[in-house]
């Protein structure tokens, strides 16, 4: 089968920290305009594939295209013209203002000697719009709420202009109306998004395709039908899961067992040897 | 829609014309002006600024006399300008260092330059005979090795800001011991005049001496406003950088070796004189923000300013003795910062 429009191609990307497989043997291929859902346990190495994917993490095995050309063939200047990144810390060490953050989406841009013009600050100011943050431009980055420094970032991604968005864990920490605005922000924009999220439900209503992982390994792979099943679900997560139809959407609504977690575990069937 | 874009083109406004700014840059010129005739006319033989004003600018038909114009070009002057590109540099190198290394508490020392030019001052004074090579020259190789020294312990972890830091100061206590050993043994009189080397000076300064201290400034000032936005991003994190196609480490290594030269050339010509690295970037940023340009233009108008003024202060607070200004930093210095723990605190 071949991939000639994937956005990102792995071809048997592996990454290893002291022997420790991080990433094990990895093939996927994400396409233009996707919504992905990197979805799975903690530890399961959903960070780094995202780290690789934005080329933080450069010591893999294997093979990484972007656009059918290998990550590595790229300058960073090129990679965050089209990749913008929102991270899951976005730490402040310096009374950062909002405007500021968002500008920062300006650096790939620019050439270093270039200042900044009339159109850039409008583009600044139409990105805090979208993000509803037109009013808190000159706060203290600091400041803001967990949500609002999130649409922030976002506002930085929008202003960097890309065709791709990775977003790590963004809805961490925010309360269930938060984590609809950011993940209704992302799909908003129309473009490639991948994005790593622990809630299942929430992944179920936002993603068109959905990868889940493992212990470094892609457990399953595809639409929702393919990948949130009760089976796949026990497996990874160690607890009971039941799916049903979700009552306000056409996505599937995913419940779990609390209770016999670990008789789940024991009594699914591993295929793994 | 109307709504819409009144909101940006006030933001615009606010963002391209700050009127707050602008005031700020207006004041702090005015400011470093005025200390500059001012400074000029302080001493033990007092002037009036109109005197000071003729002596500078006027070409012939002047009323002041031959030995004011010798007291204000020979020995005012050349002092007062070492202060300012003192005061400049420590400034601009403090405020870069706590950008690329994310830390607040970045200062032109922390690598141990000083400990390493003060140990290349001394070896010169008390064991090479002076007429070989200048105590400057001692300083300046001090001050470089002592950088060196820090990259090659630092090693492979040199990527890694926290190791880069540690091994600056175990670099700084190695030099130091080195140092105090040597004072330990050498001449009471020699001893006096390290010690006094070593807490700072502009007492010695000679117009010869300028263009190092000037050039080296005036090129690491082109250099970080060239690369503004880059600086201005690593001040969000790394890793945010890194996704913003900032080269973090090259940069960051690159600052440091530059910032490293610039205290060099400075400790070597005045002595070590702390906490003005530290302290004028936290002014700065409290009155402008943290946008990097911004930064950098106060700190050039508020350090050189400051540090003219900590000149006075050290020749005119006791009559006919000249304080070392390491001591006057040091003590306004922390002075301040009890005063922005206090200010911290009332806040919390």
């Amino acid at each position: 089968m071949s991939h000639h429009s994937c956005v990102f191609e792995a071809k048997d990307l592996s990454w290893q920290v002291n022997d420790r497989m991080i990433l094990d043997h990895l093939d996927f291929c994400i396409m233009p305009g996707e919504f992905v859902g990197l979805i799975g346990p903690n530890g399961a190495g959903k960070s780094s594939l995202l780290r690789c994917l934005y080329r933080k993490i450069i010591d893999y095995s294997g093979d990484l295209l972007f656009q059918n050309q290998p990550l590595q063939s790229y300058t960073r200047n090129q990679l965050a013209r089209q990749i913008a990144v929102v991270l899951q810390e976005p730490p402040g060490q310096f009374e950062l203002s909002v405007a500021d953050v968002i500008a920062m989406g300006l650096t790939p841009l620019k050439s270093l000697f270039e200042f900044d013009s009339e159109q850039d600050r409008e583009r600044i100011a139409s990105a805090a719009e979208q993000v509803d943050l037109a009013d808190k431009l000159e706060q203290n980055f600091n400041s803001l709420s967990g949500g609002e420094k999130q649409r922030a970032m976002i506002a930085r991604a929008i202003v960097q202009n890309p065709q791709i968005l990775i977003m790590d864990e963004p809805t961490n920490h925010l309360d269930i109306r938060h984590q609809v605005d950011v993940l209704k922000l992302a799909k908003s924009l129309n473009i490639t998004v991948v994005v790593s999220i622990h809630d299942l439900n929430l992944a179920a209503a936002f993603c068109d395709r959905f990868i889940l992982m493992d212990h470094g390994k892609i457990v399953a792979m595809g639409d929702h039908k393919a990948v949130l099943n009760e089976q796949h679900l026990s497996e990874v997560f160690g607890v009971v899961a039941r799916i049903d139809q979700h009552p306000f959407h056409t996505t599937p609504r995913i419940t779990f067992d609390m209770q016999i977690a670990n008789e789940a575990v024991v009594n699914s069937p591993k295929e793994q040897p | 829609m109307s709504g819409r874009s009144h909101k940006t083109s006030l933001f615009s406004q606010q963002r391209g014309f700050n009127l707050q700014y602008l005031l700020l840059v207006v004041g702090s010129s005015l400011l470093l002006i005025f200390t500059f005739l001012f400074a000029t006319a302080t001493g033990s033989v007092h002037l009036s600024l109109a005197q000071v004003w003729e002596a500078l600018f006027c070409v012939d038909q002047c009323s002041v006399d031959d030995i004011t114009k010798k007291i204000i070009w020979d020995i005012r002057l050349p002092r007062i300008l070492m202060a300012l590109v003192t005061g400049v540099g420590l400034a601009l190198t403090g405020a870069i260092l706590q950008s690329v290394t994310r830390n607040p508490l970045a200062d032109p020392y922390l690598f141990g330059i000083s400990s390493g030019s003060a140990l290349g001052a001394v070896i010169v004074m008390a064991i090479i005979p002076t007429a070989v090579i200048s105590v400057t020259f001692g300083a300046l190789v001090g001050g470089a090795c002592s950088v060196a020294l820090m990259l090659i312990l630092a090693g492979r972890s040199v990527t890694q800001v926290e190791r880069l830091l540690l091994s600056g100061v175990a670099v700084s206590f190695m030099l130091s011991a080195f140092t105090s050993l040597i004072l330990y043994y050498s001449k009471p009189e020699i001893a006096a005049t390290l010690l006094f080397w070593m807490m700072g000076s502009f007492s010695n300064s000679q117009w010869h001496e300028l263009w190092m201290p000037y050039g080296i400034v005036i090129l690491a000032f082109g250099i970080f406003l060239i690369f503004r936005r880059w600086l201005t991003a690593i001040q969000a994190g790394e890793e945010s950088a890194h996704t913003l196609g900032v080269p973090v480490v090259p940069l960051r290594l690159s600052m440091l070796v530059l910032c490293s030269a610039v205290t060099a050339v400075l400790v070597a010509h005045v002595g070590g004189i702390g906490f003005v690295g530290l302290m004028i970037p936290h002014i700065c940023r409290y009155l402008v923000g943290v946008q990097i340009d911004r930064v950098l233009l106060m700190c050039v108008l508020l350090g050189g300013s400051f540090m003219i003024w900590v000149d006075v202060i050290a020749r005119s607070l006791l009559d006919n003795q000249v304080l070392p200004v390491g001591v006057v930093t040091s003590a306004v210095g922390s002075l301040f910062f009890f005063i922005i723990l206090k200010s911290r605190s009332r806040k919390v």
